[in-house]
């Protein structure tokens, strides 16, 4: 299939605004970028039956741009350096294959993108359009001004390769829906969610994927765009799942004035083969009420941080023997803990600072304070001299701690410790 | 407990009216004497257990005994304001690192939904959280959820903190101090049963010795000797 490319061109546009732009284009099609500071580059290959054809996308693009009141030019041509030239210089707007060459050729050497210089150079030997320049010998050219300007005329001429780096990486499955009148109700947002959710999980279990996130972008009227994203602890097609993710997120949308069209991307697919049922299964639980799927509806609300899963590593050091891993991180084994090292159930962490009494020099305590409050205690255990490995940070017999396990008279049960310069911290409470 | 048979017969009709009896007939065993005093024949799986104490570490292991004893290796939610807990602590009472899923949310109303998705959800066999103060509408909507997915449910709470409104059970647990032989793997509590439907207070002295709950004093204690002990 002939590669084609869609040059926007706005040049009153604003800097900031630029990149919204380049948001909003991904309706037409996944690969925009920006191109210099003034413009849009789209590769529309594949794309524009979507819209009825380049014509009709052409003008729905125009006549969204005008309504917006952002003032442009837009050209469809077979290379990005054709689309760039048309849109800046020529009156052309879609061209194609042979046909293009005669439009190109009335076009002035400025519009090869070549430095100022060169420019000026051509235009000083005579040389203003590209048909003036395409006559000269390639080997005269590359003598007189360096490859810069051969390279831009193969560009041009679909000669030299000219790579499209994205906005966002382009997504492995993506579906759109326009409207004919925006929206902004949560019910009709709900509705063509549902659609979008329906062609797009029916193509994912076709492949044997699932999303682990997926990206909703709803285009407003004016021309913004708003979205939200969902992800998953696993991979996951089931619609009425995803739904009551999404639906978690869609009233922090703002629509404004109103929602006119709405792409679902996902962002990250992962493979998810369908599951043979048994005949006779008993306990069947329907996708959205697994285990999983509150996982995800936790990671939803309060994001994958707070959503833990818990393995034991191997270290000495209390703080370092339990990693907090988020729910979406694959689960890892955890190490073995030995019985005989108790632990508490609680802790302190940092530990707090504490003063203790004790009757002989480095023996064990007698009575603590935290706060103001005085404990006296009846019996201890320890101690259990502990240290950060050798090849850690501070990992030094040095830093050692030694832990005690304590009882006061109100039954209380503590884990303290005295570090290497005789200061006692609270580090946990025992059951 | 009494020891009349007859009017035991007609305390088990009139629990079969209310529907007591059949609603909680899958229970957690506790300790044997627990159990026989319990309406149900141990702690009713699928409803509401709130947990009080002075010490918030006594509390949260004796729901994650009941919690690792409902089910063996099942999930267990524990939504917490704070990542105090320490999962290594936890082990030993039965309850394994992998099959704990924790939540850390602070917003009190961010607490209640999640305990409440958490109950909806079959596939967890027990939620705890340190959940306190919640009134008669929301403690029977909690109910009701657990009832439907027989998840059981444990409030923890400190003693001074709002209560749950309508629990099943309502247990406050006290350290007590233990025997001068006795390892601090083997935590000993005062378990005050304060409120229970359908059933009477009582006060057991229980010790977690040799993976199971023991009673120390076979019968509930006495006041006289719950002063004792106390003082």
């Amino acid at each position: 299939m002939p590669r084609r490319f869609l040059s926007l061109y706005c040049p009153e546009i604003l800097s900031g605004r630029l990149r919204q732009l380049v948001e909003w284009c991904d309706r037409y099609s996944p690969l925009a970028a920006e191109d210099g500071c003034d413009g849009v580059i789209l590769d529309i290959t594949g794309c524009a039956h979507l819209f009825g054809g380049e014509g009709p996308l052409f003008l729905d693009l125009q006549h969204r741009l005008r309504r917006m009141g952002i003032r442009s030019r837009t050209a469809i041509a077979d290379s990005w350096g054709m689309a760039w030239a048309l849109a800046r210089y020529s009156k052309r707007c879609v061209v194609k294959g042979a046909a293009a060459i005669p439009a190109l050729d009335r076009l002035p050497v400025e519009a090869l993108r070549i430095p100022g210089e060169i420019v000026l150079e051509l235009r000083r030997l005579g040389l203003a359009t590209i048909a003036a320049v395409r006559k000269i010998p390639r080997q005269s050219l590359a003598v007189r001004f360096g490859s810069a300007l051969i390279f831009r005329l193969d560009q041009i001429l679909q000669q030299a390769e000219e790579p499209l780096a994205p906005w966002r990486p382009p997504a492995p499955h993506r579906a759109l829906r326009t409207l004919a009148e925006p929206i902004s109700t949560l019910s009709a947002l709900e509705y063509v969610l549902r659609e979008l959710l329906q062609e797009i999980c029916e193509r994912l279990e076709k492949n044997h994927m699932g999303s682990r996130h997926m990206d909703l972008t709803c285009y407003r009227v004016d021309g913004t765009v708003d979205r939200c994203e969902v992800r998953t602890s696993k991979p996951v097609r089931s619609i009425p799942h995803l739904l009551r993710l999404f639906s978690e997120r869609l009233n922090t949308l703002k629509a404004d004035f109103g929602f006119e069209a709405f792409t679902l991307s996902v962002l990250d697919i992962e493979r998810l083969d369908p599951k043979q049922l048994h005949l006779l299964q008993e306990n069947l639980v329907p996708d959205d009420a697994s285990f999983d799927a509150l996982v995800d509806r936790f990671g939803t609300r309060f994001g994958f941080e707070q959503v833990n899963r818990i393995r034991i590593c191997e270290s000495f050091l209390p703080e370092q023997a339990v990693e907090f891993r988020p729910a979406t991180a694959p689960m890892l084994t955890s190490a073995e803990w030995p019985a005989y090292r108790v632990r508490p159930i609680r802790l302190v962490d940092p530990p707090m600072r504490i003063e203790v009494s004790i009757l002989i020099p480095g023996g064990s305590p007698v009575q603590f304070f935290v706060g103001n409050r005085k404990h006296r205690i009846v019996r201890s255990e320890g101690p259990e001299r502990l240290a950060a490995e050798w090849w850690r940070e501070n990992g030094s017999r040095r830093n050692a701690r030694d832990y005690y396990r304590i009882e006061d008279d109100q039954g209380f049960r503590f884990w303290i410790f005295r570090d290497s310069s005789e200061r006692w911290f609270l580090q946990g409470h025992l059951p | 407990m009494p020891a009349n048979p007859v009017v035991e017969k007609l305390r088990h009709q009139i629990g079969c009216l209310e529907g007591v009896q059949r609603r909680f007939s899958r229970t957690i065993p506790i300790a044997d004497a627990v159990d026989r005093w319990l309406p149900y024949g141990g702690l009713p799986r699928g409803s509401i257990h709130e947990v009080k104490s002075t010490n918030l570490a006594a509390a949260l292991a004796f729901a994650a005994i009941l919690s690792a004893r409902g089910h063996e290796r099942g999930n267990i939610v524990y939504i917490a304001p704070d990542r105090s807990l320490y999962p290594l602590g936890l082990s030993p009472l039965g309850v394994k690192p992998d099959q704990l899923l924790y939540l850390c949310t602070r917003k009190p109303q961010d607490l209640a939904w999640a305990v409440m998705e958490a109950l909806r959800c079959s596939q967890v066999s027990a939620v705890i959280a340190l959940l306190h103060g919640l009134d008669l509408t929301a403690s029977r909507r909690l109910q009701l959820a657990a009832e439907t997915s027989q998840v059981t449910g444990f409030l923890l709470g400190r003693t001074n903190s709002a209560p749950i409104a309508a629990p099943i059970t309502r247990w406050i647990i006290s350290p007590v101090n233990g025997k001068a032989v006795q390892g601090f793997d083997e935590p000993v509590w005062a378990v005050d049963l304060s409120y229970c439907r359908g059933g009477h207070p009582g006060k057991w002295i229980l010790e977690w010795r040799g993976e199971k709950l023991n009673t120390v004093f076979a019968q509930p204690v006495k006041q006289a000797a719950r002063e004792a002990l106390a003082g």
